[in-house]
């Protein structure tokens, strides 16, 4: 039984360490002058519905390259679709020149560099990646 | 050296806002290969397919070029060639695009008409989960228009969408029963209007034009008979004035709801014809599709319909005495595979009921397909 409360609170600690890291972080640069923001906001701009922060100025989103487990938890939590659907939402889009996907630019550190150079890109990386170069404005 | 210096910053410029930047060259491309083959060999045609097997009408390769030429100017042009066309290539879409503001875009050039739900990507069979889009809703025999269109985007909350005018003309090939004519179709002209809220869509749209055909259609075609039987059938040329085709004005309206929680999607579509001539008869047809994604597989199934109607008293007459209506259904039974994140592979059963063809009864088939739809 004591064995099992170990096994149990070892497991609950494994499970709590393992989300933990993997947190993602919505980024901007540190000198952007946005503050959080909320799922939708962010699926806004990431689907290209929204082409603007909510201060009104430019924002261009970056995705992590096709793959990566940041871009799949990513899509599935904040834009609610599996790569797939995704695929074919902006298919819909690019054949009637309506809108281009998020360029693929990368994993962590490639995002953050980009994020943290230019006020107006917002990407994603794994929270573990954060630095004081740029600013977290969703976490999920 | 002098060279490399003056490019050297203007390079780093450029890679590090390179992803912000939209100003590369998007190339990107669509494909669909398919065969299809019919169980019965009564003549009854579905698809364009046959009992002999083929691969043809469903294959379809495009080409997409775009490129943002300045801060709120683009060009596109989208080159389709077509199996069922004899892979004639042509281009589907050519048109430069004039942002006015974030919600607000003008293009010019050669648009689709917005029409249907699937107009804009009727041709991209990845983005939906049957081979084709329902033959009996989606009949329009042309859609493309040479034009202008104003797009405005909307956004509040967690509703969005956007209202689509459009205005021009279509000169081009113009198919009807099996006959082609020369078509310059004036005052092409309509609106539409498209809305999201959470799992739910909304579509309407509305759209006309004048017919005008090249020249008398050629002897011998469906529509030269139809015009020489309809004078014989009512003792005059001016009994059957009704019946001709050039300078009147065509209506359709088209009106779609759309679900999709993630796991289960619902499409249904309603579309009607009003046709001023009475050579071309007035119709109604519509849609019901559902669809449930389990893992990679998409199981699906369509009812879709169409019914030509009569005009009253002794014109409804003439019709059935030309044999002009046609009352149709299918019941599409079908399952797409994501093999990976663009490529589906999809097999599917059409049951095609042909109740009424040519006012006389009709036959049924059933038509078998599979295909593979590519984007890239």
């Amino acid at each position: 039984m004591k064995l099992f409360k170990h096994s149990c609170s070892a497991l609950l600690i494994t499970m709590a360490s393992s989300i933990a890291f993997a947190d993602t972080s919505v980024i901007v640069s540190a000198s952007n002058p946005n503050s959080t923001m909320d799922e939708n906001t962010v699926s806004k701009i990431f689907l290209g519905k929204s082409k603007s922060f909510p201060d009104g100025s430019q924002a261009l989103p970056v995705d992590q390259d096709e793959g990566s487990a940041v871009r799949e938890s990513f899509n599935t939590t904040v834009l609610g679709k599996s790569d797939s659907q995704l695929k074919s939402y902006w298919s819909r889009l690019i054949f009637t020149g309506k809108g281009t996907p998020p360029k693929q630019s990368g994993t962590d550190a490639d995002i953050k560099s980009l994020v943290a150079n230019n006020p107006n890109i917002i990407g994603y990386i794994d929270s573990s990646a954060v630095d004081g170069t740029v600013k977290v404005v969703h976490k999920f | 050296m002098r060279t490399r210096k003056y490019w050297a910053p203007s390079l780093l410029a450029m890679a590090i806002a390179s992803p912000a930047m939209a100003s590369d060259l998007n190339v990107n491309g669509f494909m669909s290969v398919g065969a299809s083959m019919l169980d019965k060999d009564n003549g009854t045609e579905v698809a364009g397919a046959d009992n002999q097997g083929g691969f043809k009408q469903d294959t379809i390769l495009g080409l997409q070029v775009s490129k943002q030429v300045n801060d709120s100017t683009s060009i596109t042009g989208q080159l389709v060639s077509r199996g069922s066309d004899d892979y004639a290539t042509e281009a589907a879409w050519a048109f430069v695009t004039y942002a006015v503001n974030d919600e607000l875009d003008l293009r010019m050039g050669r648009l689709r008409i917005p029409a249907f739900y699937y107009s804009d990507f009727l041709e991209v069979g990845y983005t939906y989960n049957s081979i084709r889009p329902a033959e009996e809703v989606y009949r329009l025999p042309f859609s493309s228009v040479d034009g202008i269109d104003i797009t405005k985007r909307f956004s509040s909350g967690n509703v969005d969408g956007s209202v689509q005018f459009y205005y021009g003309r279509y000169i081009g090939d113009f198919s009807n029963s099996g006959s082609t004519y020369d078509a310059d179709f004036r005052n092409l002209t309509g609106i539409s209007l498209t809305t999201n809220m959470g799992d739910f869509g909304g579509r309407i749209s509305y759209n006309q034009a004048e017919l005008n055909l090249q020249g008398d259609p050629p002897a011998g075609s469906d529509l030269a008979l139809g015009i020489l039987g309809a004078q014989a059938l009512a003792g005059s040329t001016d009994a059957a004035e009704d019946f001709n085709i050039t300078g009147q004005t065509s209506q359709f309206i088209a009106a779609a709801l759309t679900y999709d929680n993630g796991t289960y999607s619902a499409l249904a579509e309603w579309t009607a014809l009003n046709q001023e001539t009475d050579l071309l008869m007035d119709d109604q047809a519509w849609l019901v599709s559902v669809a449930t994604r389990m893992g990679e597989f998409t199981p699906h199934i369509t009812y879709s319909t169409q019914k030509d109607e009569y005009e009253s008293g002794r014109v409804g007459q003439i019709q059935k005495q030309l044999g002009l209506a046609t009352e149709e259904s299918s019941i599409t039974v079908g399952v797409r595979y994501d093999y990976d994140s663009s490529t589906a592979l999809k097999f599917e059963i059409q049951n095609h009921d042909e109740k009424t063809i040519k006012s006389a009864d009709g036959d049924s088939a059933t038509l078998y397909s599979v295909a593979v739809d590519l984007v890239f």
